[in-house]
């Protein structure tokens, strides 16, 4: 049997402080990846510094600004057209730390689950972000249960991997603009399995979260609409 | 004639006109005129003959009959905004599988040109 491929996709959006560190800690914890930076038409200089990080670092440079989706999104087509068997999707921001992916990859072979997300409320002793932001991750909590009778404790983390499944129906189908949560509800929708394993997250180091309050609840109210026709769409 | 009947024939034969040249040079596209070319003929026609308002409002039960004529430019109006949001989201997902294959498509090349550096070094060596 062959052996099984692995593509790293780190989605980076202005992170050139942080990007060579997080490639250089793929490469120490998870050897055997291969590393994709999806650079979403930043304007410093993070593709060249992805570009110099030693080892083979693949690069796909958007040229336009697709959002978060859209570049995850190109993470998938590339893993689905390269004929990978999983996808671990990492923060180009250094919040997720590459150490901790080896649990998501025993989890999504030990359970078979076609996604395994990383929660940082598994587990105690991880970084607990904001108040507000919690909130809105209380409020996922109790939408999933609703919808999909399935507890998911971090509906909001970007902390995943994929197995083939996943990969081939998300390269067709992905979420624009705050993806993560909407996705969940359309793999389950497709039939596919979900699981959560607690990881530790950190702080980022660099740049701002997306998320402003001003733009919070515009977040809230655009993300449970896109949930709410992601599970009321026919197949 | 009245003044303001004037007013309102010379605006929707402007709108008619314009919608024409901008079609003829290929700024809009076909499709999209018919809605404005109606939109100009309705006015044209509301402004030219004056009892035509009238008879249209009490034919819908309206009792001021430039409410009439609100209601339906309105309703176009709304039409068109609606149009648009549907074809700016076709464009904005074309885009972006555009963007995205773009993208992978540098890749393969920035790789394929790296192979054949290699390959052409070790030839020559």
């Amino acid at each position: 049997m062959d052996k099984e491929r692995t593509l790293a996709v780190i989605p980076a959006y202005n992170e050139q402080q942080s990007i060579m560190k997080v490639i250089r800690d793929i490469r120490q914890y998870l050897p055997e990846c291969d590393v994709l930076v999806v650079n979403d038409c930043s304007r410093d200089r993070t593709s060249e510094m992805a570009r110099n990080t030693d080892g083979d670092v693949l690069v796909v440079d958007l040229c336009c600004n697709l959002g978060i989706g859209g570049a995850v999104q190109t993470g998938f087509k590339y893993a689905h057209a390269n004929d990978y068997d999983y996808v671990i999707q990492i923060d180009g921001d250094g919040q997720h730390p590459p150490g901790e992916a080896r649990k998501l990859y025993d989890a999504i072979r030990k359970t078979g689950s076609d996604m395994v997300i990383g929660s940082r409320f598994l587990d105690v002793s991880s970084f607990r972000t904001t108040r507000s932001r919690r909130l809105g991750i209380k409020v996922f909590y109790y939408l999933f249960r609703l919808l999909i009778r399935t507890p998911v404790t971090d509906g909001t983390s970007g902390f995943r991997i994929y197995n083939r499944k996943a990969i081939d129906l998300l390269s067709r189908l992905y979420p624009e603009d705050y993806p993560e949560p909407d996705a969940i509800i359309l793999l389950n929708k497709y039939g596919l399995s979900i699981c959560e394993v607690g990881v530790e997250m950190k702080e980022r180091e660099h740049g701002h979260s997306s998320i402003t309050p001003i733009k919070s609840p515009y977040y809230m109210a655009k993300v449970i609409i896109s949930i709410f026709f992601s599970y009321i769409r026919a197949r | 004639m009245q003044y303001f009947q004037i007013l309102g024939v010379l605006f929707s034969l402007m709108l008619i006109i314009s919608v024409f040249f901008i079609v003829k040079a290929r700024r809009m596209r076909e499709k999209y005129s018919l809605v404005w070319f109606l939109i100009g003929f309705f006015t044209l026609a509301i402004s030219a003959f004056h009892g035509l308002i009238d008879k249209l409002s009490s034919i819908f039960g309206v009792d001021y009959a430039p409410s009439a004529f609100f209601a339906v430019l309105l309703v176009c109006a709304y039409l068109l905004l609606l149009h648009m949001s549907v074809s700016l989201s076709g464009l904005r997902m074309q885009n972006k599988s555009l963007t995205q294959e773009l993208g992978i498509t540098k890749l393969r090349l920035e790789e394929l040109e790296k192979k054949l550096d290699k390959e052409r070094l070790s030839s020559n060596s």
